[in-house]
């Protein structure tokens, strides 16, 4: 990454180092060391290797070993955890009770429209699709329902443990 | 820890790269708000675009963006797509297609009934919080070029 590259300019004037250390490392699909994220994020190395210390010890990366140099990785709980907050932040166990039947009723209308019951059985449909416009679109419906399907499981977590995670009295009632 | 996990792994993946795009699009300044979880595309990450500060952009202004983190590593197949009242409708996408060569294009259409359009894109990033202020600039420069 430059500077120069395209809205790089303003990442920079309306973020501070940290936000974007945090924003990129916690978004690794795999580990990387404090160069690779430095650059990334458009800060030095220094600065970069500061914030991501702070970042391990916060719980938000881990430090993965192996050879070379110190590679890291976003913590997996880490980010689970910070959406059960928002999710008992946003709504009241009412609401999450509806916002799970939401996404139920869009996995049972992938469900019916494809008949097909996962998504992964969904992506092996998309190699015998007639045209190339079906293809693109079965491969994006079996992401979506994927990407629905973890997020049903978080917020079920969120209903089932509602009283333990609102126990200290700001959520509503 | 560095392998490419079952699909499992994967949807936490592209949830935390959708957690850092909804960030990213809140820190934005020509977006107004942005959410995660939205009603009836609950995959995606939208975001209300300030049409008062955006040159080109009307009335019910929105960004709706797709992030999968998938089957190929360093590969993410994302769109980041506008549209508004005016009926724009066009955006940035990386995902395989038989229209261009490789997975970058720009595509738009003129109306709801039409085929899209499209051409050959290359982003300067794969990083999703950086793919956010790439394709927010890419934004308004297409929406002045319209305006």
């Amino acid at each position: 990454m430059a500077e120069s590259d395209p809205g790089v300019e303003a990442w920079v004037e309306h973020t501070s180092a940290f936000d974007r250390v945090r924003s990129v490392a916690g978004a690794l699909s795999e580990p990387r060391p404090a160069s690779w994220i430095a650059a990334e994020a458009a800060v030095s190395e220094n600065t970069a290797r500061g914030h991501l210390d702070r970042l391990v010890e916060l719980n938000v990366l881990v430090e993965v070993g192996g050879e070379g140099a110190t590679r890291y990785a976003p913590d997996p709980l880490h980010a689970r955890l910070a959406t059960l907050r928002e999710l008992v932040a946003e709504h009241d166990h009412d609401g999450l009770v509806a916002l799970k039947a939401d996404l139920q009723t869009e996995i049972e209308e992938w469900r019916a429209a494809y008949g097909v019951d996962s998504p992964t059985e969904l992506r092996e449909r998309a190699a015998e699709a007639d045209s190339a416009a079906e293809t693109t679109e079965i491969r994006r419906t079996a992401s979506d329902w994927e990407l629905v399907t973890y997020r049903l499981g978080i917020v079920d977590d969120a209903i089932e443990n509602y009283a333990a995670y609102t126990r200290d009295g700001t959520a509503p009632a | 820890m560095g392998g490419r996990g079952p699909a499992d792994d994967v949807a936490a993946r592209s949830h935390r790269a959708l957690r850092a795009i909804r960030r990213e699009l809140d820190r934005n300044p020509i977006v107004t708000s942005a959410r995660g979880f939205p009603p009836d595309a609950h995959a995606t990450v939208e975001a209300d675009i300030d049409a008062d500060r955006v040159e080109g952009a009307v009335g019910d202004a929105t960004l709706t963006v797709r992030w999968y983190d998938g089957e190929l590593s360093g590969r993410p197949e994302f769109s980041v797509h506008y549209s508004d009242d005016a009926g724009a409708d066009f955006g940035w996408h990386h995902e395989p297609n038989p229209h261009v060569e490789g997975w970058g294009h720009y595509q738009e259409r003129p109306d709801a009934s039409a085929a899209y359009d499209y051409e050959p894109y290359s982003f300067a990033t794969l990083v999703p919080s950086q793919v956010v202020w790439e394709v927010a600039a890419r934004l308004r420069e297409r929406l002045a070029e319209r305006g």
